[in-house]
């Protein structure tokens, strides 16, 4: 078992929701995204998403298209995403990997992720491919990589029952229609489809798109196994940047885990 | 069954190429536009509601027109031109936005989305919405605002609004990424107009099935004029839709050479251009897998080409098929040689083509060495250059 099932299964236990935080590898260095990543631990996270900088990220909003393009000018690549993930298990062999990228790196790099679970990694969302394809079609094939797939709210009940008996790992439920970092959350609707998405699957549901506050925080985690959260920690990144005085990412995700406790 | 009848499989796929790779909460607007586009096609009343604009508001067809001093000029074979540039708003662009715009309407969208690179697409969008009275709205790279001034007041005279894109390389392939992502956002009430052979299924199927009627009206065309099929169509390929259009109905008629002339830019062996059939590899971008330029590492690659309409990293699925499977030859022709023939048709003939377009002409020089004087070559004139003005008398160093 992998820790991201692993890890899964022990919240589930003992009954408390999973903190998902987003960064993006590379941005603004290597070094600040390791040490960011221990310090998401220290804060209450339980599994870390590593964004894969790519040049045309279709799915994100204006804050982590930003700092996609702010990586991809250090030059990241996944070699380089693989060797920090090599690094960060060096202090740290229990906490959950998550690569979430698009599927021309991931294809271009099949064996590399194929044969990342040597490497640290546990997972792939690869936020392109329609969760129902099977990314065994593209080169990553690996039983001990899960991987993640993503229901919206647009999705039709047919394609909910698809996606959900091919995911491994946990459901992704995007909370919204929109790219990553917007908002107008609609309780009722994201209730009502996360029930549909659990009549068809075991594994459990997650929560992203839209986290904004505690508030919002506590709300999803209600309805669901577990949130996700991502632009605000990317936009406070950046915003901390030059003085890499990163102590308020550690107080955000703190209050995060207490609100969902 | 012929070719052209099989592919796109019901997946989206031209071989290996095409599919729908595209955020979740776009799968299912594409199924709803694959819906209603099956549902429509063959259905007597949509037939008719289209090529009657295409006949009152377009003003189809467009001619095949003999070109005598070019032909002259290469002293082999006789050229014919696609008169694609005297249709409404000057550009093969329309066929599909008056296609496309009629799907819009069926569906009950009340908004439209589309990008454009060189203007064109987005003229042709905005003209079709404005006649809906829909309101529209145009993502446009920041770089190409610049160099398409002129389009992009055409654009806001006709009710549109235009969102000038910063993000990546501020061009044709940053406009698209936005486009999607409004896409993404306004799902429910929104029809996005995509405005080449690219992006994820059906676009590919459908933006080809409209611009189609471009070598269907060839077909006839040549009957009339020469009496038979013609030996070579020569047409410009930047995401791919005016070519598509023309080669589409001679895929099966095997004795007509189908090339495709993409941009070489600075030339292909400089890596500065935009040919990803001549110089790329296959990849996914904008919902599709197709021939991409990429790195070593599986980034999309910075595009280099005077012609706004062909600075696209990407190509339409369907031609890195026809490529594979050896049926249509792409070939590149750089800015230099491009600008050149700008120069030449509109000297002999009195027709200033689009840069676009010119790239298709340059091809000419080569294409007359490999044929005689008893073959017929048709240019799909896909566009008019009155909207290159600007950009052609600044290489020549003239300040307005």
């Amino acid at each position: 078992m992998n820790r991201l099932r692993k890890k899964l299964d022990h919240l589930l236990s003992i009954k408390e929701k999973a903190l998902v935080a987003y960064l993006v590898a590379g941005d603004p260095d290597l070094d600040s995204t390791l040490n960011l990543m221990h310090l998401f631990v220290e804060s209450g996270v339980d599994i870390i998403e590593v964004g894969v900088p790519f040049t045309d990220p279709i799915a994100e909003g204006p804050v982590i298209q930003k700092a996609h393009d702010r990586a991809l000018k250090n030059n990241i690549s996944l070699p380089k995403i693989i060797k920090l993930v090599e690094d960060f298990r060096k202090n740290d062999n229990s906490t959950p990997i998550i690569l979430m990228g698009y599927l021309n790196t991931f294809s271009y790099h099949k064996n590399l992720i194929d044969n990342s679970d040597q490497h640290g990694v546990d997972a792939v969302l690869v936020v392109d491919i329609p969760g129902e394809l099977s990314i065994s079609s593209y080169g990553i094939s690996n039983p001990n990589i899960d991987s993640i797939s993503l229901i919206s709210p647009t999705t039709s009940e047919e394609r909910i029952e698809k996606i959900a008996k091919n995911g491994s790992g946990f459901i992704y439920y995007v909370t919204l229609r929109g790219v990553t970092g917007s908002s107008n959350l609609d309780v009722k609707e994201i209730n009502t489809n996360i029930q549909k998405i659990r009549s068809y699957s075991d594994i459990p549901t997650l929560a992203g798109f839209g986290i904004k506050s505690n508030e919002d925080a506590k709300l999803l985690s209600e309805y669901s196994d577990g949130i996700i959260v991502g632009s605000s920690i990317v936009d406070m990144i950046d915003k901390q940047s030059d003085s890499k005085d990163f102590d308020r990412i550690g107080k955000y995700l703190r209050e995060l885990k207490n609100a969902i406790l | 069954m012929s070719i052209k009848q099989k592919f796109p499989d019901i997946d989206g796929f031209f071989g290996e190429y095409g599919g729908k790779f595209v955020p979740e909460t776009l799968m299912y607007a594409l199924e709803e536009l694959e819906d209603t586009y099956s549902k429509l096609k063959d259905s007597e009343d949509f037939k008719k509601e289209f090529y009657a604009d295409l006949s009152n508001f377009v003003g189809r067809p467009s001619p095949l027109y003999y070109a005598d001093r070019l032909t002259k000029h290469y002293k082999s074979g006789k050229i014919w031109l696609k008169r694609e540039d005297l249709n409404h708003t000057g550009a093969h662009k329309i066929n599909n936005t008056v296609g496309q715009i009629l799907l819009a309407k069926y569906m009950g969208k009340k908004r439209i989305i589309a990008e454009t690179g060189a203007g064109q697409h987005g003229v042709a969008t905005a003209t079709v919405a404005a006649r809906l009275g829909l309101e529209c709205h145009i993502y446009m790279g920041a770089e190409d605002v610049k160099r398409q001034s002129l389009n992009v007041y055409r654009i806001k005279l006709l009710g549109a609004q235009v969102h000038a894109v910063d993000s990546g390389t501020a061009t044709l392939k940053d406009a698209l990424n936005e486009a999607l992502r409004d896409w993404v956002t306004n799902v429910d009430d929104t029809y996005y107009i995509i405005g080449s052979v690219t992006g994820p299924h059906p676009y590919p199927m459908i933006v080809r099935d409209f611009n189609s009627v471009v070598g269907f009206e060839l077909i006839d065309q040549s009957k009339a004029m020469f009496g038979k099929m013609p030996d070579a169509i020569v047409a410009c390929v930047g995401g791919g839709s005016n070519a598509m259009g023309a080669f589409y109905p001679f895929i099966d008629k095997k004795e007509t050479r189908l090339i495709g002339v993409e941009a070489g830019g600075n030339g292909v062996s400089t890596g500065e251009h935009a040919a990803p059939l001549n110089d790329g590899s296959p990849g996914v971008l904008h919902g599709a897998r197709s021939y991409l330029m990429q790195d070593e590492v599986g980034q999309v690659k910075d595009t280099k080409s005077v012609s706004a309409g062909l600075d696209y990293p990407g190509v339409g699925p369907e031609h890195s098929w026809l490529k594979d499977i050896g049926r249509a030859e792409y070939v590149a022709i750089n800015d230099q040689e491009a600008l050149e023939a700008f120069h030449t048709v509109t000297k002999l003939e009195g027709i200033m083509p689009a840069l676009e377009t010119a790239h298709a002409f340059a091809y000419l020089d080569q294409l007359s060495k490999e044929l005689d004087e008893s073959s017929n070559i048709i240019v799909n004139v896909s566009g008019r250059g009155d909207k290159d003005i600007n950009t052609v008398a600044e290489i020549d160093g003239i300040k307005f």
